[in-house]
């Protein structure tokens, strides 16, 4: 157990907090403002990465791929959100997850028809494709780190579009207070598509960036979208600074806790039963961080809802 | 004459923030009065009802029911313990009928809903004391109604003997009449007036016409405090309440 | 007495009607099995023995989805929970069948109470996503839990039931026959009952029900609770009859598939869920096969029918199936009043 692991361990959390905040802000504003279960949250991350992918392939370079892809991930939501989305805003909750369930198994089967149901293996862009050194003798993967650089950028862009533009305080009052927000005479439905459509946005950046660190296949999205929703309980519903840190707090609990906690169970109890029970705890620790939460503050740490 | 009260409401404080909803509000309930909280708009009744009710938490002060304190019961435990409440906006069970709802009803008085085996809308013993409760507000000719389809007046009578269904020792009445035409205003208002007697009624309400008929006591509450309790002549006489409320109508 | 057994007789025409449908599907399943005994084609047993078990399990999620309006998206995990109780019982060399389910149940019961408990404090929104990610760290736990198989899973035994003996095939349909027809029977009774009314009065207007002076939570958790405990039991047969359990089976996607056989058949009715479950395994039959014969170049694509469909379904159906034969059954009946 060393520096250079936990250090490089650390960072990594950091990046998987940041790539899953990319993923939690958008949905999380869905599920406040419009009080919509948008399930197939975790198709649009697949949508950006196969885009992304796909252009790359075709051109040569990532960064145009990155460019490329990001209009047309936006396209994707927004475009969903105006032939399917809006006509369910006024259903229950549980026909909203199974219309967007459907969603999922409809887009999961068109990228197998379209790419085949094999993982795209896409590669790192050569310019990124070193070590860093950031700490002397401690490399860290250039790739990552950009990654983290990344969305560190993109997250301080959100907060101050949403703290300090016009339209991210019309955001935020419809986080604190839908209804009251519609009755203020704001254009609910151009609000509503706007923040579907960039949520979808970065969703599908959160895909281009893990593109090439994990495998770009049909269903990559999901698991990102249930840890997302964790992440979103534990911030607060509505809230993307809420997002934000919790993603950063689950990224570093699941990422560190799947290194550290079975050798740390080994100190205590004896080698079989921590090799048994190490993996399975720490696969957990995320879910029993969430219901902690859930039972000191069930409406999450910084939930935007007025009191 | 006894006078120990029903509901005994003592030094009640909240505020929200900056905003003093309920200021230091004292007042009480005698057994079988129809007493009168009336107010202009804002001045805090809601609020009050709410924490009456239990459904949000005084700052300071206290609530005694028949004597015993229930500033800290649940709601379900304060219903339990006497209090009932019909709610400014119909709360019926639109799902059911009506005589279903009084079924529910009767059946939640009895204590015993936990029981897996017997159909509840079968069973002779509720049925027949959901109609005691239909009959009471002149509502048993309809029994077979689904509540959606009930009129805006029927409903708030249906809210009014779903609240008497608990046998509640206090019955609060958060303007029983809103939306309703004069007729069913006035179908209202006998009914409760044949419940004087028979249950404390404390009875939140806008139109003056209905307070001067009603009510054995007023109280005037202005901008989270009461000014003034007494009874109908007592408070049409009253200068403060006459700027304050009655208005500068003249 | 007496009373109550007319009473009892009395039940077809009180509030809920589809009891007749319930009985009706559940005899047919009963006698199914002479069918294909005569027209040779044993492999449908199979596949009537699977539409039972989720028949089972989606009529056990209607209680609290249906009549209780709770949007649980983790009951897939109980299913789980009662099929691995079975194999780990079995790993410990417990060969009884009786234990086994006993085990499933119980274990099932407290999951139910302590996941319950933890998610109905909250509603709505949350209270999906909170179902969703405890059904989730399940899944997780039994793929990380390497000695009961992990990944790969675990095959299992047909258990010794003492007088039954699980290998001939016609007991094994006939064990999960009186099952399915014991939970239909206990749902009739538990959604008629006090306990019922007042959970379904919870769904139409729980503050109302508060005012009544009852405490809505102890009723939803009850609910959760037994929901549980039948999807427990569906999996403990799942299990003998696949006589194999992976994590595979709690997967979240599972969950959806209980939802969709629900809404299919129609919510908070006592026949949707059978329905449901019938029309739900037979469409996953015949749109690969339908696939074949109009786009065989996309014959292994045929999910990409199913997503529309859903949405469809949601958009336009209203009731669900037992709705469906409402309104037909009514137009029936007006149309017969026209001379």
């Amino acid at each position: 157990m060393t520096m250079t692991l936990i250090l490089e361990q650390t960072f990594n959390g950091l990046q998987a907090g940041v790539t899953l905040f990319l993923v939690a802000a958008g949905l999380t504003l869905i599920l406040g403002i419009m009080d919509f279960v948008f399930l197939a949250h975790g198709a649009q991350v697949m949508i950006g990465a196969y885009a992304a992918a796909a252009i790359t392939s075709v051109t040569g370079n990532f960064y145009l791929g990155l460019l490329l892809a990001i209009p047309v991930t936006f396209a994707s939501g927004y475009l969903l959100e105006l032939l399917i989305i809006r006509h369910l805003y006024q259903r229950d909750h549980m026909e909203q997850v199974l219309a967007t369930f459907g969603l999922i198994l409809f887009f999961n089967e068109l990228i197998r028809i379209g790419f085949g149901p094999a993982a795209l293996y896409s590669d790192l862009p050569p310019s990124l494709s070193g070590f860093v050194e950031i700490l002397p003798d401690t490399p860290y993967p250039a790739y990552r780190l950009a990654v983290i650089l990344a969305g560190l950028v993109l997250a301080l862009a959100i907060h101050l579009f949403v703290s300090r533009t016009r339209v991210g305080a019309m955001v935020r009052a419809g986080a604190n207070n839908p209804a009251m927000t519609a009755a203020l005479g704001i254009n609910i439905k151009i609000l509503f598509r706007l923040i579907f459509a960039t949520g979808a946005c970065f969703a599908g950046v959160a895909g281009m960036l893990l593109g090439p660190l994990t495998s770009v296949q049909p269903g990559m999205g999901e698991p990102l979208l249930i840890l997302s929703l964790v992440v979103i309980i534990i911030g607060g519903i509505g809230s993307v600074r809420g997002a934000f840190i919790a993603a950063i707090i689950v990224g570093l609990v699941d990422t560190l806790g799947r290194v550290f906690l079975p050798a740390l169970l080994r100190l205590i109890i004896d080698q079989a039963a921590a090799d048994g029970a190490g993996p399975a705890l720490a696969s957990m620790l995320v879910y029993i961080l969430m219901a902690m939460v859930l039972i000191f503050r069930p409406t999450g740490l910084f939930p935007a809802k007025g009191s | 004459m006894t006078s120990n009260p029903v509901l005994e409401i003592t030094h009640l404080d909240k505020s929200f923030g900056a905003l003093t909803a309920t200021k230091n509000v004292s007042f009480r309930v005698l057994p079988g009065e129809i007493h009168s909280l009336i107010g202009p708009n804002g001045a805090g009744k809601t609020t009050l009802v709410q924490q009456i009710y239990g459904a949000l938490a005084p700052d300071r002060g206290h609530i005694h029911l028949m004597g015993r304190d229930i500033t800290a019961l649940s709601i379900p435990e304060r219903v339990r313990a006497g209090i009932g409440r019909s709610f400014q906006i119909s709360n019926v069970l639109m799902d059911f009928t009506i005589l279903e709802n009084a079924i529910i009803a009767e059946q939640a008085r009895r204590g015993d809903s936990f029981r897996f085996l017997y159909p509840a809308f079968s069973d002779a013993n509720l049925i027949a004391g959901a109609y005691q409760i239909l009959e009471r507000v002149g509502l048993a000719d309809q029994a077979g109604r689904p509540a959606q389809d009930l009129a805006h007046g029927d409903r708030r009578i249906l809210e009014l003997a779903l609240a008497l269904a608990t046998a509640p020792s206090v019955l609060l009445l958060d303007e029983p009449m809103a939306g309703t035409g004069p007729q069913d205003s006035r179908r209202m208002a006998d009914i409760i007036d044949r419940l004087r007697g028979q249950v404390a009624i404390l009875l939140i309400e806008h139109d003056m016409d209905v307070v001067f008929r009603l009510a054995d006591r007023i109280s005037v509450l202005v901008e989270g405090a009461i000014i003034a309790t007494g009874t109908a002549d007592e408070i049409s006489g009253n200068d403060a309440v006459k700027a304050a409320y009655l208005g500068d109508e003249g | 007495m007496l009373g109550y057994c007319l009473d009892l007789m009395r039940l077809g025409r009180d509030g809920i009607r589809d009891n007749r449908l319930l009985w009706l599907l559940i005899a047919g399943f009963g006698l199914f099995p002479i069918f294909t005994h005569f027209a040779d084609l044993p492999f449908w047993n199979d596949v009537a023995m699977r539409i039972m078990l989720l028949g089972m399990a989606a009529m056990g999620l209607n209680l609290v989805l249906g009549y209780g309006g709770m949007v649980s998206f983790g009951h897939a995990a109980f299913i789980g929970i009662g099929a691995y109780c079975v194999g780990i019982s079995q790993f410990y060399g417990i060969t009884n069948g009786w234990a086994h389910l006993l085990f499933s149940l119980v274990a099932c019961g407290i999951a139910g109470l302590v996941i319950g408990y933890l998610a109905l404090r909250t509603s709505g929104i949350y209270f999906i996503m909170i179902t969703l990610a405890f059904a989730q760290m399940l899944f997780f736990l039994f793929v990380s839990l390497e000695t009961y198989g992990g990944d790969d899973g675990m095959s299992i035994d047909r258990a010794d039931f003492g007088v039954v003996d699980l290998y001939d095939p016609l007991r094994l349909y006939f064990l999960i026959w009186i099952c399915l027809a014991l939970v239909g029977l206990a749902l009739m009774f538990i959604v008629r009952s006090r306990f019922g009314v007042t959970l379904r009065a919870i769904k139409s207007n729980e503050s109302r029900v508060e005012a009544m002076g009852l405490v809505p939570l102890r009723f939803k958790i009850t609910g959760y609770v037994i929901s549980a405990v039948i999807c427990g039991l569906a999996g403990a047969l799942f299990a003998s009859w696949q006589e194999y359990v992976s994590p595979d089976i709690m997967h979240w996607t599972r969950s959806g598939e209980l939802m969709i056989i629900i809404i299919l058949g129609g919510l908070a009715t006592l026949a949707g869920p059978l329905l449901g479950a019938i029309v739900f395994l037979l469409l996953e039959e015949m749109l690969p096969w339908l696939l074949a014969v109009v786009a065989p170049a996309y014959a292994e694509n045929w999910m990409i029918l199913f997503g529309p469909i859903l949405i469809m379904v949601v958009m336009f159906g209203r009731g669900g199936l037992v709705g469906l034969l409402d309104r037909w059954r009514a137009a029936n009946k007006a149309g017969r009043l026209m001379p």
